[in-house]
């Protein structure tokens, strides 16, 4: 035990696990693994196609599942949208086709917070009839001034032979200080 | 040196923190978000890029990604083309596919002219190629960023630009960069620390110190950043001892936390400053510390050595010799659970048990293993597992068990699909006769024949304006009854005068009448031949889908037996690849922690070498003292 070991230990400190990397690898100077850095990239380079095989399997998959149990000439999809969200907070919206309830959904503070960074919730997908169908929304949360609120909203839809696209659309109707609630149907 | 004395909170056998030493060591994982924001505006237009974000945002990366490949095969994200594709290279790169990544942003830097897309696609791919040890071409894509971009990564450029600069050995590109550099204080703080060791590279010793000082000096709300703090005054205190400056390096180690995963260093550090002014008695404080401490690490081992080291030099032979003794059974006893250790991990247990309390969902984001099971094998591990190499395999182990899983999944889907299309084959083979007898019993061809019938006659109303084809029953009831009376023979008889006279008024008033609503009720059912005529091409249109579906419902169903045929042995395949990887990755985990294990072992035999000789040297001393004098004393 002398100054000798006393030094092998400071090299190591300063040079050995020297970088601190917030966000990246430069820690990997620390590191002495037993594979040869070849055998490393190869190991990587094999890894990654069949990741991505996987993946590309897993996106067939989804395709396939989506046109055999919603084909496109009944298909219908309801999405809800939030911008802003500053007289309105959501709690949950509750969907009827013809007046029968297809979802009653309730949200959780992530996917709220998501919601008001611009994500769109894909609130159903099912199948629908062509014809004329009536489609309502009720959206329940706290207003204005942290009150109850539920309002409704109602779109006729004519469902033709193409999938069918709905909005339900919450945003701050500055003008009125009061949330508004739009159903629209996409092209 | 206070902080040093004081007693250890919670004494007794520890761990370090896995979590502090990754915090330091790995990737946050922060950058995909950036590259999720909208380049321009927060206005989804496209409904299925918003479900994307959507999920995207919860964390949810796998389920972000899956839909993201689908919505663009599908061309529903056309509205968002560009940014779609930066966000489909981030979450590429983020799940480790850095040639897919590679290949996106160097092709969106074919397509995009706009300088938004431009630089952080060349960001994204200058980061690509610092992740695979590209540091030349990291840099120079990185130089290409000549604008703006989102706050998180324009802090994070410099950062990477620095550690390419000190992974090249470019120390004075990299103090260039980081000197004076403004930004987030969390990156601040890695900025200064990087700078200090570039310093130390450079030879600059001096410039090092401050700057070491003034992290090492600085107030940090986060666990993550003391944990960096107490790294400064560990290294800056080794730097005060490598230089000689034993005195100035007792107060910065004394500022490291005790309860931090730098806290045995710092100790062991501590009282080298005091055994280099002689001070053996002060030394002894820390050290002892040390003692009580796990032996896994390496600090806690030399202390051992130390410890005896101290009580010789203070000529306390008989503690020295205990504790040379104490040292020589914990390095016996340590060695032999290496040993069991070494033996448990060539078992093959070692990878599945780090993963056993594993929260299986798929992703790679923002996950690192925390927390280690209370295992022989793997309590010697904590360095390796924090090690960014060794956390990587993991996730790989992981991302391919996670893939294996949501394959599982898929295997018992494609079955019930199978189910499906058999269900629909039977429906359409027992509704075959009632639909097709349906469909030709539409009559379709028959009210287009009563169409034709009635239009004709209309139009022969029209041409002969026939004000009576127009009439109503009762009208056209009465008026065949006068043109009936007309032809009587009474009718002409000269008694008949007043029925004469009354017949020609009727008939004048009903023609009249008739003659008067002709237009009108002419409009009428022209109007109502064209909504018979648009009622007739809905039913035809509506019957001749109906009759193409029903027609190409067995070639449909033929071609989705294909696909889920085609699928179901893809997937058995994958299956296997996946656990035949999975293997491979865990074997090369296993040998890295197997070398790991038998490095600590060497090291633990060399002290125990070291230990014996110290021990055998203050017997010999002991004996020849014993020999030459009645007195006791000596110099180990």
């Amino acid at each position: 035990m002398n100054r000798l070991t006393m030094n092998i230990c400071l090299t190591a400190m300063l040079l050995g696990g020297a970088l601190a990397a917030k966000a990246g690898h430069a820690s990997e100077t620390v590191a002495s693994a037993a594979v040869p850095v070849a055998a490393v990239s190869s190991i990587d380079t094999g890894m990654q196609a069949l990741k991505d095989d996987v993946l590309d399997l897993n996106r067939e998959l989804f395709m396939l599942e989506e046109e055999l149990l919603f084909p496109a000439n009944t298909q219908v999809a309801v999405f809800v949208s939030m911008d802003v969200g500053e007289f309105f907070a959501l709690d949950s919206v509750q969907l009827k086709i013809d007046d029968k309830p297809i979802s009653n959904y309730l949200y959780t503070e992530r996917e709220l917070k998501a919601l008001l960074r611009g994500g769109v919730h894909r609130l159903y997908l099912g199948n629908l009839k062509t014809g004329e169908h009536e489609l309502t929304a009720v959206f329940t949360g706290q207003g204005p001034h942290a009150r109850d609120y539920r309002r409704g909203a109602t779109l006729k839809v004519e469902k033709g032979v193409g999938a069918k696209f709905v909005e339900l659309r919450i945003s701050d109707r500055q003008s009125a200080q009061q949330p508004e609630f739009v159903v629209r149907e996409w092209e | 040196m206070s902080c040093i004395r004081n007693s250890i909170p919670g004494s007794g056998r520890r761990r370090p923190s896995l979590y502090g030493l990754i915090a330091l060591l790995l990737v946050t994982g922060g950058a995909a978000v950036s590259a999720a924001e909208p380049v321009s505006g927060s206005v989804v237009r496209d409904l299925y890029y918003g479900e994307v974000l959507f999920q995207f945002y919860q964390d949810e990366h796998f389920d972000a990604l899956t839909h993201l490949l689908v919505a663009r095969d599908a061309d529903r994200v056309g509205n968002h083309e560009a940014e779609s594709e930066l966000l489909l290279g981030g979450l590429y790169l983020h799940y480790g596919q850095h040639n897919r990544a590679e290949q996106i942003f160097s092709r969106l830097l074919q397509d995009s002219s706009e300088p938004e897309v431009r630089n952080r696609a060349w960001f994204y791919l200058g980061k690509v190629r610092y992740q695979r040890s590209l540091y030349p071409e990291a840099l120079q894509a990185f130089d290409r960023v000549s604008g703006a971009l989102p706050a998180s990564l324009d802090a994070e450029l410099p950062m990477l630009k620095a550690q390419a600069y000190l992974a090249l050995g470019r120390f004075d590109a990299a103090v260039a960069l980081l000197d004076g550099w403004r930004g987030p204080e969390s990156w601040v703080a890695y900025a200064r620390y990087n700078l200090g060791v570039a310093l130390v590279r450079l030879d600059r010793p001096e410039d090092a110190i401050r700057q070491l000082d003034q992290l090492g000096r600085s107030t940090f709300d986060t666990a993550e950043l003391r944990d960096l703090r107490d790294k400064a005054n560990l290294a800056l205190g080794y730097l005060y001892l490598q230089q000689g400056r034993d005195i100035d390096a007792r107060p910065v180690l004394a500022r490291v936390r005790l309860n931090g995963p730098f806290s045995a260093k710092a100790l062991l550090g501590a009282g080298w400053a005091d055994a280099a002014v002689q001070d053996y008695r002060a030394a002894l404080t820390p050290w002892l510390e040390l003692r009580d401490r796990d032996l896994l690490d390496s600090a806690v081992q030399e202390s051992l050595l130390a410890i005896p080291y101290a009580w010789a030099r203070l000529d306390a032979h008989s503690e020295a010799a205990a504790g040379y003794q104490a040292a020589l059974d914990a390095y016996d006893a340590e060695i032999g659970k290496l040993d069991a250790a070494i033996a448990g991990s060539r078992s093959g247990q070692l990878v599945p048990a780090m993963l056993s309390a594993d929260d299986a969902r798929i992703g790679r984001w923002y996950w690192q293993l925390d927390a280690l099971p209370d295992s022989v094998e793997t309590r010697y591990l904590y360095d390796l597992v924090a090690r960014h190499s060794f956390q990587e395999g993991l996730r790989n182990v992981r991302d391919l068990a996670a893939l294996s899983a949501n394959l599982d999944e898929w295997q018992s889907k494609v079955a019930a699909f199978e189910q499906m299309v058999a269900t629909r084959r039977t429906a359409y083979a027992q509704r075959q006769g009632r639909v097709a007898a349906g469909l030709d019993q539409a009559g379709i061809d028959e009210l287009q024949a009563r169409r034709d019938v009635l239009a004709a006659r209309l139009e022969q109303v029209a041409q002969s304006r026939d004000v009576a084809g127009l009439a109503t029953t009762e009208e056209l009831d009465r008026w065949q009854r006068l043109e009936a009376l007309g032809t009587s023979p009474a009718l002409t008889d000269v008694a008949a005068g007043d029925a004469r006279e009354r017949y020609r008024l009727l008939k004048g008033v009903l023609g009249w009448d008739l003659d008067r609503d002709y237009q009108y009720r002419l409009w009428q059912q022209q109007r109502n031949l064209t909504r018979v005529d648009a009622l007739l091409v809905k039913a035809q249109s509506a019957h001749a889908s109906g009759a193409a579906a029903w027609q190409d419902t067995p070639a449909e169903l033929d071609r989705f037996a294909e696909r889920i045929a085609s699928l179901a042995p893809r997937i058995s395949s994958m299956q296997a690849a996946l656990a035949r990887d999975r293997n491979a990755e865990e074997q090369r985990l296993q040998a890295m922690a197997i070398d790991v294990l038998n490095e600590q072992r060497e090291r633990l035999l060399s002290y125990r070498v070291q230990a014996r000789f110290a021990l055998a040297t203050i017997y010999d001393r002991a004996a020849s003292s014993a020999r030459s004098a009645p007195v006791a004393g000596g110099t180990p």
